[in-house]
């Protein structure tokens, strides 16, 4: 196999054995970007020879040579993010400078090989909306990728690279992994490295979390961005809470089945077992999460500001920022209650399991120019669908990890989410291996026609 | 008495939940604080105030007691008070 399609793991211990030339697979990702990217939009910038001066100046870390793709949601010392976006609505605008996942990286001895494309201002779930243009999903170019990281999804799945950076407020690592077949986590709150965000200071639900093919790279790459190692373990024994809710059940059936699947896999794997559990007003931690990041993105927001805004910014977002200017004081105080009801409830569910597991993503990947899904309920948009399987764990500051658990009749990934207590990261990247073992790690393993070409060749 | 959570206090008829009111909330809103849109931009907003404002209502009629909202949550710990 050509050292471009090695897992991220591989790369970097081929290039610190010696066995594989980090220069040579610098070039050969450039060329992969070159020739596959058109098709899906996934990397907005490259920068060859910053690059080659960042694998000049690698440290021997633990992803020495390995090339990364980084969101457009935080600065590089050359270059300015734009959040997907003709103007940040916000009182500064972005500069280039060294942000954290870029310290990060460089401290860890990855190569940053260009930037990943993002759906606009991080506000949707599908990356069909970006100044950039639409990113496309390597498994069926005409769908969604998955947003708000978009970019770095897609570049992973088609195997530009073996690992991205992506940032999750309101699920934004884990719907894309979804959407894409991928592993994605979405790290407890203030683990990640968030420096240079534009609100680093202020966000109490956006961490920034790995996407890779598989949990060992999100280990990897997750590691470098915690500055510290995700220990491995085994995950025996491991107690599986579901719940019986819209977020479960709602769902298309072919999500349901393969989650069902993959949660008796991964309780016959542990050597586990999957509990029924409660737990109440998840519709309302879902509006407070949605409330809490819409009014910390107000800072500094002025009607001025919002009158001169750039009218490249779209119609939606452009209507959707102003409309968050009305969101009553009462509501955002109300929201800050529920989040501690929430924390309370879910302190207490973690005394009785590890894992409250549900999927990811209501249904596959929706068209790009009609993100509509069909659910048991009837047809909602996709960000209305996704949102009530991701928002818990941002309002919360608990981990979650999304893992690949099949194709749909449409060939399209089907994604299952494990969301753990404070802390847990390692338990959910062991347990997102127990999965895979479990399953001969064969939706892992599965590639898009994109990426599966080149693959069989090598 | 003045009761802000009954309609019928301020003048309309009590069960007066109309469309019009939500029509006005916004452009009275943005009117208030100086923010201008444009009919696109309007469209959108009413189509957000339609799709969130009827759970914010449920969200503020909510009987939390007096539960308290942590002070300056430590987000990457469970909530330091006796769990629920």
């Amino acid at each position: 196999m050509r050292a471009l399609d090695l897992s991220l793991r591989a790369q970097a211990a081929g290039i610190a054995a010696g066995e594989i030339d980090a220069a040579e697979l610098l070039e050969a990702t450039l060329a992969r970007i070159d020739e596959r990217n058109p098709a899906i939009n996934a990397v907005v910038e490259t920068f060859p020879e910053r690059s080659r001066e960042m694998l000049a100046a690698a440290p021997a870390g633990p992803l020495r040579g390995a090339p990364v793709v980084v969101k457009d949601e935080w600065p590089l010392p050359w270059r300015a993010q734009k959040f997907g976006s003709a103007q940040l609505p916000a009182p500064v605008q972005p500069v280039p400078a060294e942000s954290g996942p870029y310290r990060a990286l460089r401290d860890a001895g990855a190569v940053i090989v260009g930037v990943g494309n993002m759906h606009e201002l991080g506000s949707g779930s599908t990356g069909n909306v970006s100044v950039y243009g639409a990113a496309r999903n390597p498994w069926d170019v005409e769908r969604c990728p998955g947003g708000s990281s978009s970019g770095p999804a897609a570049a992973t799945a088609a195997r530009l690279v073996a690992g991205a950076v992506g940032a999750d407020g309101l699920g934004s690592v884990r719907f894309p992994a979804a959407y894409c077949g991928l592993t994605g986590l979405k790290p407890t709150f203030g683990r990640s490295a968030m420096a240079g965000h534009h609100m680093a200071a202020t966000t109490s639900l956006i961490v920034s979390g790995p996407l890779c093919a598989d949990a060992a790279d999100c280990r990897l790459l997750g590691s470098a961005l915690f500055g510290e190692s995700i220990p491995a373990g085994d995950a025996a024994g491991l107690r599986i809470g579901v719940v019986r809710d819209a977020v479960s059940e709602d769902v298309a059936p072919e999500v349901r089945a393969a989650c069902e699947e993959a949660l008796e896999a991964l309780r016959a794997e542990t050597g586990g077992s999957v509990h029924e559990i409660e737990l109440a007003d998840l519709e309302a931690a879902t509006l407070a999460a949605l409330l809490i990041v819409n009014a910390e993105g107000l800072g500094g927001v002025t009607p001025e500001l919002l009158n001169g805004l750039d009218p490249a910014v779209s119609p939606v977002n452009r209507g959707f920022v102003k409309y968050r200017m009305l969101l009553p004081a009462a509501a955002i105080a109300q929201a800050k209650r529920v989040r501690t009801l929430t924390r309370r409830r879910l302190a207490a569910l973690f005394e009785e399991v590890d894992a409250i597991a549900w999927p990811t993503i209501p249904a596959a990947a929706p068209p790009l120019d009609s993100p509509l899904v069909e659910l048991p309920s009837g047809t909602r948009t996709a960000d209305q669908a996704n949102v009530r399987g991701a928002a818990l764990a941002n309002l919360t500051g608990i981990p979650a990890v999304s893992v690949p658990v099949g194709l749909g009749e449409g060939g399209l990934p089907l994604a299952l989410q494990l969301q753990g207590a404070w802390g847990a990261d390692a338990l959910l990247l062991d347990a997102a291996e127990a999965l895979e073992r479990a399953n001969g790690r064969r939706w892992v393993e599965a590639r898009p026609p994109l990426a599966r070409a080149e693959a069989a060749e090598a | 008495m003045h009761d802000p959570g009954q309609p019928g206090s301020v003048g309309l008829p009590a069960g007066m939940e109309t469309a019009d009111q939500a029509q006005d909330f916004v452009p009275a809103g943005l009117a208030s604080l100086g923010i201008e849109a444009d009919e696109i931009e309007l469209a959108v907003m009413h189509a957000a105030h339609s799709m969130f404002w009827p759970p914010i209502r449920d969200l503020l009629s909510m009987d939390l007691g007096g539960l308290q909202a942590e002070r300056d949550p430590d987000l990457s710990r469970a909530p330091e008070e006796e769990a629920e």
